[in-house]
């Protein structure tokens, strides 16, 4: 059985860049979710069967640190990795990211190559 | 470096590695006149440094980014193309912030807004420092500023 994989981030382009490399990767998912927010995201999370998230960090309504923490409350879904994909990686941002159970980041901008890097080990 | 220097480094990697747009460094300067056909993407900081990055796209350049974002034609001004230009503006403002930051902490960014027009000035009501950054493309130059308090 394929694996499923939610994307996170209020910008469409960015959305669809990221889908894009994971392709570019050679990485299959048999299904992308997409979110807006950490609040749209919680509720895919809730609804759908998802095996890994990756979510910007600076977004409207619900912040990808404010996701984390959220999630880390609800015992369904608290389990599923998330790896952050933001232009904030400062350590302490990241480190209060890893402290709320991200399990990694990657900088934009980014390479298909670096996203393989990163999330391969991961799946 | 100076700011600047990593303000070119910093655009340069975000058109090779995500826009696949070749662009070359036109001019370093402190003055832009009114701008025409234009849209502008900006983001803010506040804390430690406060100020505004602002990218300004003439309308066929901006045209041309999203439709090399996007991988198809976008041939007309809409929100896909304020998207992909206030994604610019997040990422050189991510990239601003780690440079002005010891640690990510000091310095929050907005979120990116756009605005775009056929004639417009942008302009800072504060005492700032200035660096404008132009570069070319195939479809024609755009520019990258940073107007920080002094």
């Amino acid at each position: 059985m394929g694996k499923n994989v939610l994307l996170v981030d209020d910008s469409k382009t960015m959305r669809i860049i990221i889908g894009r490399s994971l392709r570019q990767a050679g990485i299959d998912f048999d299904n992308i979710f997409e979110a807006a927010d950490g609040i749209e995201a919680l509720e895919v999370l809730e609804k759908e069967t998802v095996d890994i998230v990756l979510s910007d960090i600076n977004m409207p309504n619900m912040d990808g640190i404010s996701f984390l923490r959220e999630k880390s409350t609800r015992d369904a879904i608290k389990d599923i990795p998330v790896l952050m994909i933001s232009t904030e990686t400062g350590d302490d941002i990241i480190g209060e990211a890893k402290s709320l159970g991200a399990v990694g980041a990657i900088k934009k901008p980014f390479t298909p190559d670096k996203v393989n890097e990163v999330l391969g080990p991961l799946l | 470096m100076e700011i600047q220097d990593k303000m070119i480094d910093a655009t340069k990697e975000i058109f090779s590695t995500m826009i696949m747009m070749e662009i070359n460094l036109e001019e370093i300067t402190d003055v832009h006149g009114p701008l025409t056909d234009t849209i502008t993407a900006m983001i803010g900081l506040a804390g430690k440094r406060k100020g505004v990055l602002a990218v300004h796209f003439p309308y066929p350049v901006a045209l041309a980014i999203t439709s090399s974002f996007l991988m198809m034609d976008v041939e007309e001004m809409n929100d896909d193309v304020h998207d992909a230009m206030g994604e610019i503006a997040n990422m050189l403002g991510g990239n601003i912030k780690t440079i002005l930051s010891e640690n990510g902490r000091d310095i929050d960014l907005s979120m990116p807004s756009t605005i775009a027009g056929s004639e417009y000035s942008f302009q800072s009501d504060k005492d700032v420092e200035k660096v404008i950054i132009s570069f070319s493309t195939e479809k024609g130059s755009f520019m990258v500023e940073m107007d920080l308090e002094k």
